[in-house]
Protein backbone atom coordinates (compact mmCIF):
# COMPACT_ATOMS: atom_id res chain seq x y z
CA UNK A 1 0.00 0.00 0.00
CA UNK A 2 2.79 2.23 0.73
CA UNK A 3 4.63 1.38 -2.04
CA UNK A 4 1.97 2.06 -4.25
CA UNK A 5 1.45 5.57 -2.34
CA UNK A 6 4.92 6.54 -3.38
CA UNK A 7 4.82 5.32 -6.91
CA UNK A 8 1.62 7.62 -7.35
CA UNK A 9 3.40 10.37 -5.53
CA UNK A 10 6.22 9.53 -7.68
CA UNK A 11 4.14 10.23 -10.69
CA UNK A 12 2.63 13.19 -9.39
CA UNK A 13 6.11 14.97 -8.88
CA UNK A 14 7.87 17.05 -11.65
CA UNK A 15 10.55 15.14 -12.10
CA UNK A 16 13.40 16.91 -13.77
CA UNK A 17 12.35 17.48 -17.09
CA UNK A 18 14.42 17.08 -20.62
CA UNK A 19 14.35 20.65 -22.45
CA UNK A 20 16.24 19.87 -26.26
CA UNK A 21 15.79 22.36 -28.52
CA UNK A 22 14.66 25.05 -25.86
CA UNK A 23 17.35 27.84 -26.10
CA UNK A 24 18.04 30.84 -23.45
CA UNK A 25 17.90 33.33 -26.74
CA UNK A 26 19.46 36.34 -26.72
CA UNK A 27 18.47 39.18 -29.50
CA UNK A 28 21.21 41.52 -30.92
CA UNK A 29 19.59 43.24 -33.62
CA UNK A 30 18.74 40.59 -36.26
CA UNK A 31 20.40 37.78 -34.61
CA UNK A 32 19.16 35.51 -32.11
CA UNK A 33 22.30 34.03 -30.50
CA UNK A 34 22.16 30.90 -27.86
CA UNK A 35 22.80 32.60 -24.49
CA UNK A 36 23.35 29.72 -22.21
CA UNK A 37 26.04 28.50 -24.63
CA UNK A 38 27.89 31.89 -24.56
CA UNK A 39 27.78 31.82 -20.50
CA UNK A 40 29.11 28.45 -20.35
CA UNK A 41 31.72 29.40 -23.51
CA UNK A 42 32.87 32.29 -21.12
CA UNK A 43 33.08 30.25 -17.87
CA UNK A 44 35.29 28.11 -20.07
CA UNK A 45 37.03 30.60 -21.00
CA UNK A 46 37.29 32.49 -18.11
CA UNK A 47 38.65 28.76 -16.41
CA UNK A 48 41.25 28.25 -19.04
CA UNK A 49 42.41 31.87 -18.41
CA UNK A 50 42.59 31.74 -14.42
CA UNK A 51 44.28 28.35 -14.65
CA UNK A 52 46.97 30.09 -17.43
CA UNK A 53 47.66 33.09 -15.16
CA UNK A 54 47.81 30.59 -12.12
CA UNK A 55 50.14 28.49 -13.58
CA UNK A 56 52.53 31.37 -14.94
CA UNK A 57 52.50 33.32 -12.19
CA UNK A 58 54.91 32.63 -10.05
CA UNK A 59 57.50 30.48 -12.87
CA UNK A 60 60.14 28.04 -10.86
CA UNK A 61 63.25 26.25 -12.59
CA UNK A 62 61.83 23.21 -10.83
CA UNK A 63 57.85 22.86 -11.89
CA UNK A 64 55.85 22.06 -8.70
CA UNK A 65 51.98 22.08 -8.08
CA UNK A 66 50.06 23.91 -10.69
CA UNK A 67 52.28 24.86 -12.74
CA UNK A 68 53.75 21.48 -13.10
CA UNK A 69 50.41 19.94 -13.95
CA UNK A 70 49.88 22.70 -17.21
CA UNK A 71 53.86 21.71 -17.90
CA UNK A 72 52.86 18.53 -18.55
CA UNK A 73 49.39 19.42 -20.61
CA UNK A 74 51.53 21.81 -22.49
CA UNK A 75 53.63 18.70 -23.29
CA UNK A 76 50.60 16.43 -24.27
CA UNK A 77 49.58 19.18 -26.53
CA UNK A 78 52.76 19.67 -28.14
CA UNK A 79 53.92 15.89 -28.78
CA UNK A 80 50.23 15.78 -30.22
CA UNK A 81 50.86 18.66 -33.11
CA UNK A 82 54.07 17.35 -33.36
CA UNK A 83 53.21 13.52 -33.88
CA UNK A 84 50.86 15.05 -36.30
CA UNK A 85 52.31 17.59 -38.28
CA UNK A 86 56.19 16.55 -38.19
CA UNK A 87 59.03 18.41 -36.35
CA UNK A 88 59.99 20.98 -38.61
CA UNK A 89 56.42 22.14 -39.28
CA UNK A 90 54.39 21.64 -35.57
CA UNK A 91 56.31 24.63 -33.64
CA UNK A 92 53.48 27.36 -34.73
CA UNK A 93 50.92 25.25 -34.71
CA UNK A 94 50.83 24.54 -31.14
CA UNK A 95 49.08 27.15 -30.02
CA UNK A 96 46.00 26.50 -32.16
CA UNK A 97 45.83 22.96 -32.16
CA UNK A 98 46.55 23.45 -27.98
CA UNK A 99 43.45 26.05 -27.78
CA UNK A 100 40.93 23.67 -30.13
CA UNK A 101 41.99 20.91 -27.65
CA UNK A 102 41.84 22.60 -24.05
CA UNK A 103 38.62 24.47 -24.99
CA UNK A 104 36.89 21.43 -25.91
CA UNK A 105 37.97 19.16 -23.65
CA UNK A 106 36.86 21.78 -20.86
CA UNK A 107 34.09 22.35 -21.95
CA UNK A 108 33.40 18.83 -22.44
CA UNK A 109 33.81 17.71 -19.05
CA UNK A 110 32.46 21.05 -17.46
CA UNK A 111 29.18 19.88 -19.49
CA UNK A 112 29.80 15.90 -17.59
CA UNK A 113 31.27 17.13 -14.19
CA UNK A 114 29.16 20.43 -13.23
CA UNK A 115 25.98 20.82 -11.87
CA UNK A 116 25.09 23.26 -14.30
CA UNK A 117 21.62 22.50 -13.62
CA UNK A 118 21.59 24.19 -10.29
CA UNK A 119 20.91 27.33 -12.44
CA UNK A 120 17.89 27.76 -13.61
CA UNK A 121 17.45 29.87 -16.96
CA UNK A 122 14.24 31.57 -18.27
CA UNK A 123 14.65 28.75 -21.10
CA UNK A 124 16.58 26.22 -21.97
CA UNK A 125 19.74 25.05 -19.91
CA UNK A 126 23.40 25.44 -19.09
CA UNK A 127 24.97 22.20 -20.75
CA UNK A 128 28.52 21.99 -22.82
CA UNK A 129 29.15 24.87 -25.33
CA UNK A 130 30.40 21.71 -27.61
CA UNK A 131 26.78 20.21 -27.34
CA UNK A 132 25.23 23.15 -29.16
CA UNK A 133 25.99 22.80 -33.11
CA UNK A 134 27.45 26.16 -33.27
CA UNK A 135 30.08 26.39 -31.30
CA UNK A 136 31.75 22.96 -33.10
CA UNK A 137 30.86 24.58 -36.62
CA UNK A 138 32.88 27.63 -35.50
CA UNK A 139 35.47 25.33 -34.03
CA UNK A 140 35.24 23.38 -37.20
CA UNK A 141 35.44 26.72 -39.66
CA UNK A 142 38.03 28.01 -37.96
CA UNK A 143 39.77 24.32 -38.66
CA UNK A 144 38.96 25.00 -41.98
CA UNK A 145 39.95 28.47 -42.24
CA UNK A 146 43.50 27.49 -40.64
CA UNK A 147 44.76 24.44 -43.02
CA UNK A 148 43.92 26.94 -45.39
CA UNK A 149 46.14 29.48 -44.66
CA UNK A 150 48.75 27.02 -43.74
CA UNK A 151 48.18 25.43 -47.42
CA UNK A 152 48.89 28.54 -48.67
CA UNK A 153 51.16 30.14 -46.83
CA UNK A 154 53.86 26.96 -47.34
CA UNK A 155 52.86 26.67 -50.60
CA UNK A 156 51.43 29.71 -52.46
CA UNK A 157 49.31 28.82 -55.69
CA UNK A 158 50.98 25.69 -55.66
CA UNK A 159 48.71 24.72 -53.09
CA UNK A 160 46.08 23.90 -55.50
CA UNK A 161 48.09 21.61 -57.52
CA UNK A 162 47.21 19.12 -54.60
CA UNK A 163 43.31 19.24 -55.66
CA UNK A 164 44.57 17.11 -58.79
CA UNK A 165 47.79 15.78 -57.31
CA UNK A 166 47.12 11.44 -58.32
CA UNK A 167 44.91 12.33 -60.80
CA UNK A 168 42.37 14.87 -62.36
CA UNK A 169 39.73 12.66 -62.00
CA UNK A 170 39.92 12.84 -58.45
CA UNK A 171 39.23 16.66 -57.99
CA UNK A 172 35.48 16.37 -57.72
CA UNK A 173 36.20 14.36 -54.56
CA UNK A 174 39.52 16.85 -53.47
CA UNK A 175 37.00 19.92 -53.91
CA UNK A 176 33.96 17.92 -51.53
CA UNK A 177 36.78 16.92 -49.12
CA UNK A 178 36.97 20.65 -48.06
CA UNK A 179 33.26 20.45 -47.61
CA UNK A 180 33.21 17.23 -45.73
CA UNK A 181 36.02 17.91 -43.52
CA UNK A 182 34.79 20.63 -41.39
CA UNK A 183 30.96 18.96 -41.51
CA UNK A 184 32.12 15.64 -40.26
CA UNK A 185 34.12 17.51 -37.02
CA UNK A 186 31.36 19.18 -36.65
CA UNK A 187 28.99 16.67 -36.40
CA UNK A 188 31.16 14.12 -34.52
CA UNK A 189 31.46 16.48 -31.84
CA UNK A 190 28.75 18.08 -31.33
CA UNK A 191 26.66 14.39 -32.21
CA UNK A 192 28.50 12.79 -29.14
CA UNK A 193 28.60 15.42 -26.48
CA UNK A 194 25.14 16.14 -27.35
CA UNK A 195 24.17 12.25 -27.18
CA UNK A 196 26.16 11.66 -24.10
CA UNK A 197 24.16 14.25 -21.98
CA UNK A 198 21.29 13.42 -23.25
CA UNK A 199 21.51 9.63 -22.58
CA UNK A 200 22.68 11.37 -18.99
CA UNK A 201 19.67 13.18 -18.77
CA UNK A 202 16.96 10.76 -20.04
CA UNK A 203 18.63 8.22 -17.34
CA UNK A 204 18.49 10.23 -14.68
CA UNK A 205 14.88 11.09 -15.70
CA UNK A 206 14.33 7.39 -15.52
CA UNK A 207 16.44 6.83 -12.38
CA UNK A 208 17.61 9.58 -10.38
CA UNK A 209 20.01 7.49 -8.70
CA UNK A 210 23.35 5.58 -8.83
CA UNK A 211 21.95 4.03 -12.38
CA UNK A 212 23.45 7.15 -14.75
CA UNK A 213 26.95 7.05 -13.23
CA UNK A 214 28.75 4.28 -15.20
CA UNK A 215 26.99 6.15 -18.28
CA UNK A 216 28.60 8.93 -16.98
CA UNK A 217 31.98 7.54 -16.74
CA UNK A 218 31.62 6.66 -20.14
CA UNK A 219 30.79 9.97 -21.06
CA UNK A 220 33.88 11.86 -19.10
CA UNK A 221 35.79 9.11 -21.07
CA UNK A 222 34.25 9.97 -24.65
CA UNK A 223 34.43 13.68 -23.96
CA UNK A 224 38.50 13.21 -23.57
CA UNK A 225 38.58 11.27 -27.08
CA UNK A 226 36.61 13.66 -28.69
CA UNK A 227 38.89 16.66 -27.90
CA UNK A 228 41.72 14.66 -28.57
CA UNK A 229 40.04 13.52 -31.67
CA UNK A 230 39.00 16.67 -32.79
CA UNK A 231 42.75 18.32 -32.23
CA UNK A 232 43.99 15.37 -33.87
CA UNK A 233 42.26 15.74 -36.79
CA UNK A 234 43.04 19.23 -36.84
CA UNK A 235 46.60 18.62 -36.87
CA UNK A 236 46.00 16.31 -39.44
CA UNK A 237 44.69 18.31 -41.78
CA UNK A 238 47.48 20.73 -41.32
CA UNK A 239 49.33 18.70 -41.79
CA UNK A 240 47.87 17.45 -45.25
CA UNK A 241 47.88 20.95 -46.43
CA UNK A 242 51.37 21.72 -45.18
CA UNK A 243 52.95 18.65 -47.13
CA UNK A 244 50.07 17.94 -50.22
CA UNK A 245 50.25 14.30 -51.50
CA UNK A 246 54.05 14.93 -52.76
CA UNK A 247 57.29 13.33 -52.79
CA UNK A 248 58.00 15.37 -49.74
CA UNK A 249 55.88 13.32 -47.40
CA UNK A 250 57.20 10.35 -48.89
CA UNK A 251 60.81 11.10 -48.48
CA UNK A 252 60.03 11.51 -44.82
CA UNK A 253 58.60 8.64 -43.76
CA UNK B 1 11.90 3.12 2.81
CA UNK B 2 11.13 5.46 4.96
CA UNK B 3 14.36 7.41 4.43
CA UNK B 4 13.51 7.05 0.47
CA UNK B 5 10.29 8.29 1.62
CA UNK B 6 11.47 11.72 3.18
CA UNK B 7 14.14 12.04 0.34
CA UNK B 8 10.99 12.36 -2.33
CA UNK B 9 8.83 14.72 0.11
CA UNK B 10 12.07 17.19 0.63
CA UNK B 11 12.90 16.78 -2.87
CA UNK B 12 8.99 17.49 -3.62
CA UNK B 13 9.21 20.98 -1.46
CA UNK B 14 12.25 21.29 -3.15
CA UNK B 15 10.61 21.15 -6.69
CA UNK B 16 7.85 23.20 -5.88
CA UNK B 17 9.71 25.85 -4.49
CA UNK B 18 11.90 25.44 -7.51
CA UNK B 19 8.43 25.95 -9.78
CA UNK B 20 7.53 29.02 -7.54
CA UNK B 21 11.66 30.24 -9.44
CA UNK B 22 10.80 29.01 -12.71
CA UNK B 23 8.33 31.13 -14.94
CA UNK B 24 10.90 33.67 -16.07
CA UNK B 25 14.58 34.74 -14.79
CA UNK B 26 16.94 32.94 -13.26
CA UNK B 27 16.97 30.73 -10.42
CA UNK B 28 18.86 28.47 -8.11
CA UNK B 29 17.69 24.80 -7.72
CA UNK B 30 19.29 22.62 -5.64
CA UNK B 31 16.58 19.47 -5.86
CA UNK B 32 19.54 16.87 -5.49
CA UNK B 33 17.65 14.43 -7.73
CA UNK B 34 16.87 17.23 -11.12
CA UNK B 35 19.61 18.34 -10.76
CA UNK B 36 21.67 15.46 -10.91
CA UNK B 37 23.98 16.56 -7.93
CA UNK B 38 24.33 13.34 -6.13
CA UNK B 39 25.60 11.25 -9.17
CA UNK B 40 28.04 13.95 -10.24
CA UNK B 41 29.15 14.11 -6.29
CA UNK B 42 30.00 10.57 -6.76
CA UNK B 43 31.22 10.79 -10.17
CA UNK B 44 33.43 13.98 -9.02
CA UNK B 45 34.48 11.64 -6.10
CA UNK B 46 35.50 8.78 -8.15
CA UNK B 47 37.78 11.15 -10.22
CA UNK B 48 39.22 12.76 -7.16
CA UNK B 49 40.19 9.39 -5.95
CA UNK B 50 41.82 8.24 -8.66
CA UNK B 51 42.62 10.81 -10.88
CA UNK B 52 44.46 11.88 -7.81
CA UNK B 53 46.55 9.40 -7.47
CA UNK B 54 47.42 8.92 -11.27
CA UNK B 55 47.71 12.50 -11.68
CA UNK B 56 50.05 12.70 -8.70
CA UNK B 57 52.21 9.83 -9.32
CA UNK B 58 52.56 11.12 -13.02
CA UNK B 59 53.34 15.09 -11.61
CA UNK B 60 56.10 13.80 -9.44
CA UNK B 61 57.77 11.40 -11.60
CA UNK B 62 58.06 14.42 -14.27
CA UNK B 63 59.60 16.90 -11.28
CA UNK B 64 61.67 14.27 -10.28
CA UNK B 65 62.65 13.47 -13.85
CA UNK B 66 62.84 17.74 -14.58
CA UNK B 67 65.12 17.88 -11.23
CA UNK B 68 67.32 15.17 -12.46
CA UNK B 69 67.74 16.59 -15.78
CA UNK B 70 68.45 19.69 -14.40
CA UNK B 71 71.23 18.79 -12.20
CA UNK B 72 72.55 16.61 -14.60
CA UNK B 73 73.13 19.67 -16.84
CA UNK B 74 74.33 21.81 -13.96
CA UNK B 75 76.90 19.12 -13.34
CA UNK B 76 77.46 18.87 -16.77
CA UNK B 77 78.11 22.55 -16.71
CA UNK B 78 80.35 22.71 -13.76
CA UNK B 79 82.59 19.49 -14.86
CA UNK B 80 82.92 21.52 -18.30
CA UNK B 81 83.85 24.54 -16.99
CA UNK B 82 86.20 22.91 -14.36
CA UNK B 83 87.55 20.82 -17.30
CA UNK B 84 87.63 24.51 -19.23
CA UNK B 85 89.75 26.03 -16.71
CA UNK B 86 91.99 23.30 -16.81
CA UNK B 87 92.28 23.19 -20.21
CA UNK B 88 92.97 27.10 -20.31
CA UNK B 89 96.03 26.92 -17.92
CA UNK B 90 97.13 23.94 -19.60
CA UNK B 91 97.33 26.15 -22.62
CA UNK B 92 99.45 29.02 -20.74
CA UNK B 93 101.52 26.61 -19.95
CA UNK B 94 102.22 25.85 -23.18
CA UNK B 95 101.83 29.18 -24.44
CA UNK B 96 104.67 30.10 -21.52
CA UNK B 97 106.81 27.03 -22.92
CA UNK B 98 106.35 27.96 -25.88
CA UNK B 99 107.97 31.65 -25.37
CA UNK B 100 110.77 30.43 -23.35
CA UNK B 101 111.85 27.74 -26.31
CA UNK B 102 111.16 30.48 -28.89
CA UNK B 103 113.62 33.21 -26.37
CA UNK B 104 115.90 29.98 -26.03
CA UNK B 105 116.29 29.27 -29.82
CA UNK B 106 116.37 32.81 -30.89
CA UNK B 107 119.58 33.34 -28.08
CA UNK B 108 121.19 30.09 -29.53
CA UNK B 109 120.43 31.03 -33.39
CA UNK B 110 122.13 34.40 -32.31
CA UNK B 111 125.18 32.73 -30.85
CA UNK B 112 125.12 30.21 -33.59
CA UNK B 113 125.19 33.66 -36.25
CA UNK B 114 127.90 35.57 -33.95
CA UNK B 115 130.39 31.99 -33.88
CA UNK B 116 129.67 31.66 -37.80
CA UNK B 117 130.26 35.57 -38.20
CA UNK B 118 133.65 35.48 -36.03
CA UNK B 119 134.90 32.03 -37.37
CA UNK B 120 134.52 33.84 -40.81
CA UNK B 121 136.05 37.09 -40.03
CA UNK B 122 139.12 35.58 -38.72
CA UNK B 123 139.25 33.00 -42.29
CA UNK B 124 139.15 36.01 -44.09
CA UNK B 125 141.96 37.64 -42.04
CA UNK B 126 144.19 34.31 -41.90
CA UNK B 127 143.58 34.28 -45.65
CA UNK B 128 144.14 38.28 -46.28
CA UNK B 129 147.59 37.16 -44.59
CA UNK B 130 148.69 34.26 -46.44
CA UNK B 131 148.05 36.13 -49.36
CA UNK B 132 149.98 38.79 -48.36
CA UNK B 133 152.60 36.84 -47.57
CA UNK B 134 152.79 35.00 -50.54
CA UNK B 135 152.59 37.89 -52.89
CA UNK B 136 155.57 39.21 -50.57
CA UNK B 137 157.94 35.74 -50.55
CA UNK B 138 156.85 35.94 -55.11
CA UNK B 139 158.30 39.53 -55.26
CA UNK B 140 161.28 38.65 -53.05
CA UNK B 141 162.18 35.50 -55.42
CA UNK B 142 161.15 37.76 -58.84
CA UNK B 143 163.42 40.26 -57.55
CA UNK B 144 166.16 37.82 -56.90
CA UNK B 145 166.08 36.38 -60.19
CA UNK B 146 165.75 39.57 -61.72
CA UNK B 147 168.81 40.66 -59.60
CA UNK B 148 170.59 37.36 -61.15
CA UNK B 149 169.85 37.39 -64.10
CA UNK B 150 171.13 40.89 -64.20
CA UNK B 151 174.40 40.14 -62.72
CA UNK B 152 174.85 37.21 -64.76
CA UNK B 153 174.04 39.51 -67.76
CA UNK B 154 176.51 41.99 -66.48
CA UNK B 155 179.26 39.36 -65.75
CA UNK B 156 178.43 38.05 -69.42
CA UNK B 157 179.19 42.04 -71.20
CA UNK B 158 182.03 41.97 -68.67
CA UNK B 159 183.07 38.73 -69.99
CA UNK B 160 182.41 39.38 -73.81
CA UNK B 161 184.06 43.06 -73.19
CA UNK B 162 187.01 41.80 -71.46
CA UNK B 163 187.64 38.87 -74.69
CA UNK B 164 187.26 41.50 -77.10
CA UNK B 165 189.06 44.55 -75.77
CA UNK B 166 191.46 43.28 -73.31
CA UNK B 167 194.97 43.03 -75.09
CA UNK B 168 197.91 42.12 -73.93
CA UNK B 169 198.88 45.88 -73.30
CA UNK B 170 196.16 46.54 -71.29
CA UNK B 171 196.30 43.44 -69.00
CA UNK B 172 199.23 44.65 -67.96
CA UNK B 173 198.33 48.26 -67.03
CA UNK B 174 195.93 47.16 -65.36
CA UNK B 175 197.85 44.75 -63.59
CA UNK B 176 200.11 47.49 -63.10
CA UNK B 177 197.50 49.56 -61.61
CA UNK B 178 196.33 46.73 -59.23
CA UNK B 179 199.59 46.95 -58.03
CA UNK B 180 199.97 49.98 -57.69
CA UNK B 181 196.97 50.20 -55.63
CA UNK B 182 198.15 47.73 -53.39
CA UNK B 183 201.24 49.46 -53.26
CA UNK B 184 199.88 52.95 -52.47
CA UNK B 185 197.63 51.53 -50.22
CA UNK B 186 199.90 49.75 -47.73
Amino acid sequence: MEMLNSIQFFNAFPLAELEVGKHFYWHIGNLKLHGQVFLTSWFVIGLLLLASVLATRNIQRIPSGFQNLMEYALEFIRDLAKNQIGEKEYRPWVPFIGTLFLFIFVSNWSGALLPWRIIELPEGELAAPTSDINTTVALALLTSLAYFYAGFSKRGLGYFSKYVEPTPVLLPIAILEDFTKPLSLSFRLFGNILADELVVAVLVLLVPLFVPIPVMMLGLFTSAIQAIVFSTLAAAYIHEALEGHGGEEHEEH
Amino acid sequence: MTIMGTLLLLAAEAGELAEGAEGGGFGLNFNPLETNLVNLAIVIGVLVYFGRGFLGKTLNDRRDKIEAAIRDAEKRKQDAAAALAEQQQKLAQAQAEAARIRSEAEASAKRAADAVLAASEQEIERMRASAAQDLATQQEKIINELRQRVVTLAMQRAEDELRTSLSHDTQARLVDRSIAMLGGQS
